[in-house]
């Protein structure tokens, strides 16, 4: 039992990282017929798989294209397994992402949607070119563990400090990370940025830290 | 050296022979920016307004404007763009003879958001749309107003814009790369035949460069993998760039972003030249190093912070640096990394220039 156990969660792990969305439903699916608990599913196989790839991805060994159809595959197989959770499955803490005024380039910030979930963070994805004020709405109404802003443009990341400045004024203790092309980490230290992470891969290596460091 | 003219310098720099001087170019300068960059000549200037936004006498007011500038600051190139034919959807929106809806930022930049593609059937249904004259009515004013000593820059989407803008999503057409590679194909193709069809129309009105203009990379990286860009870009870029030369034409590639992962297989595609060598994630000496005699090297020079929050003093210093680093032998055309966009200070993309003629006269003498 527990080496069918072993070869299937490989299996699993496998077709997450190889983007495989039907082969990960069927996997998923012939694992709870073997009795295998689904919390091992999600967090010996398909955590791991979305952990190698996003490795990968920041070793550039892998690419956008690998990186969205492994997400796929892991929430082809996470829908199998919700209904065998009882409580939320990313229960890790609570991530609100969006882009700044002025700017409606998706793909930095989808990016980090997808390695933070697979880390088992919930993420509030509050779209694009969003104005100060409907950040500090989305923060007072959703209360996240922490906020996130990414920019592609050196003409929209000024507005983050506007952000961080009005969220502050809601709730002084607001943690509020950053990202994107022109951002630094010096202008995160200029803007009061609690954080910033250089890549998708990285900003969960940042969230986890300042969930750790805040718990 | 005999004086050349703007055109020689950079055809010559394309070739990657040595003008006699660095030329001097940009890849696009937005609305605001032409105006802002005006006003340190004169108070003639029109409202600040988005082109999509403006009527014909307006859009001939604003060229005008830019062409006094190219005249004052003595640029060896300019580039006209495709005054792409739109409706106005609401104060943030267009949609083009496509069917393709674009989110117009504050700055002038049209990203498109919703495309009349979503899966391979809607291919059936597609009403393909030809070039039309009046796309390329600023290359046919540039010519006139500007005349032959200046070389006209064309402005075309590339096969991966082209694409992507038909889903209305870089990561649908990434996805698809991997899960429908037949629909990426003919969406590439469709891309492309739009492309060559702008190809011989820029040719027909006098361009002597052609400037593909789709980032295929950000900072980390490529966004696709170098077998996709194998797969379903590079036959593409054989394609058009084998066009333009024999339409006698220059043909630059243009993206932002880490290009190591298929430099090389671009250069072999028969681009003359690569910009804008963007400082924050590829070193412009080290691909000097690795292209010199092979490909020409364009931009390099930081508008995301230099430019709009440097100073005078910085900038020169910046452009002394890249010069040294990139010109000696030639092969070599200074512009800012991306484009000169409204966050960039006037009087600094005016040091640069300044500082680009100060250090770049053939043969660099440029001292540590």
């Amino acid at each position: 039992m527990k080496g069918i156990m072993i070869m299937l969660l490989e299996e699993i792990k496998k077709a997450v990282r190889e983007g495989e969305e039907d082969k990960v439903k069927e996997l998923v699916d012939q694992a709870l017929a073997q009795q295998i608990q689904p919390r091992d599913v999600l967090e010996q196989a398909m955590m791991p798989a979305m952990q190698e790839i996003g490795e990968m991805f920041s070793r550039n060994e892998a690419f956008i294209s690998e990186l969205l159809c492994a997400a796929e595959a892991m929430n082809a197989g996470i829908n199998i397994l919700k209904p065998h959770f009882t409580g939320a499955i990313r229960n890790k803490g609570r991530i609100i992402l969006g882009t700044v005024e002025g700017d409606i380039h998706t793909i930095g910030k989808n990016l980090v949607k997808i390695c933070l979930e697979s880390a088992g963070y919930e993420v509030l994805d509050i779209g694009e070119n969003i104005k100060a004020q409907d950040f500090v709405k989305a923060y007072l109404k959703e209360k996240p563990d922490i906020l996130g802003m990414s920019a592609l443009l050196s003409s929209t990341a000024i507005f983050m400090e506007d952000v961080i400045r009005e969220v502050r004024a809601a709730d002084k203790s607001a943690r509020i990370i950053v990202g994107g092309a022109p951002v630094t980490q010096a202008f995160a230290d200029k803007i009061g940025a609690s954080g910033y992470a250089a890549n998708a891969f990285d900003s969960v290596q940042l969230v986890n830290n300042l969930l750790t460091r805040h718990n | 050296m005999t004086k050349m003219t703007g055109k020689e310098r950079m055809l010559t720099a394309l070739a990657c022979g040595q003008p006699d001087r660095v030329p001097v170019w940009e890849l696009a300068f937005n609305e605001e920016s032409i105006i802002k960059i005006a006003r340190l000549f004169t108070d003639d200037v029109p409202p600040v307004k988005l082109v999509h936004e403006m009527d014909l006498d307006e859009r001939i007011k604003l060229l005008d404007t830019l062409y006094m500038v190219a005249r004052k600051l003595e640029l060896d190139g300019l580039t006209s763009i495709h005054l792409f034919n739109t409706q106005i959807i609401d104060s943030e929106h267009i949609r083009d003879d496509w069917g393709r809806i674009y989110f117009v930022g504050k700055e002038g930049e049209s990203i498109p958001i919703q495309g009349p593609v979503s899966e391979p059937a809607d291919l059936k249904n597609l009403k393909i749309i030809h070039p039309p004259e009046q796309e390329f009515m600023m290359l046919m004013l540039s010519r006139e107003r500007l005349g032959k000593d200046v070389a006209h820059v064309f402005h075309i989407s590339g096969p991966f814009r082209e694409s992507w803008a038909m889903l209305g999503s870089i990561e649908k057409l990434l996805y698809f790369y991997k899960k429908k590679p037949g629909l990426a194909r003919d969406l590439a193709r469709i891309g492309t035949d739009y492309v060559l069809e702008s190809v011989n129309k820029a040719a027909d009105l006098g361009a002597d460069i052609i400037a593909i203009v789709s980032d295929l990379a950000f900072n980390q990286s490529t966004m696709m993998s170098p077998a996709h860009y194998e797969e379903f870009l590079y036959p593409y870029h054989v394609e058009i760039n084998a066009l333009i030369h024999k339409r006698g034409m220059k043909v630059i590639k243009h993206s932002d972003g880490n290009l190591w992962p298929i430099i090389d297989r671009l250069v072999e595609s028969g681009f003359d030249g690569i910009h804008p060598i963007q400082p924050q994630c590829m070193n412009i000496s080290e691909v000097k190093s690795k292209y010199q005699g092979r490909c020409c090297l364009l931009g390099n020079i930081d508008c995301e912070h230099l430019l709009p929050f440097g100073s005078e003093d910085e900038v020169d210093a910046a452009v002394k640096e890249t010069i040294a680093a990139a010109a000696p032998g030639g092969g070599y055309i200074i512009s800012s990394s991306n484009t000169i966009h409204p966050g960039c200070k006037g009087e600094n993309y005016l040091a640069m220039v300044k500082a680009a003629r100060k250090y770049g006269s053939y043969p660099i003498q440029i001292s540590g």
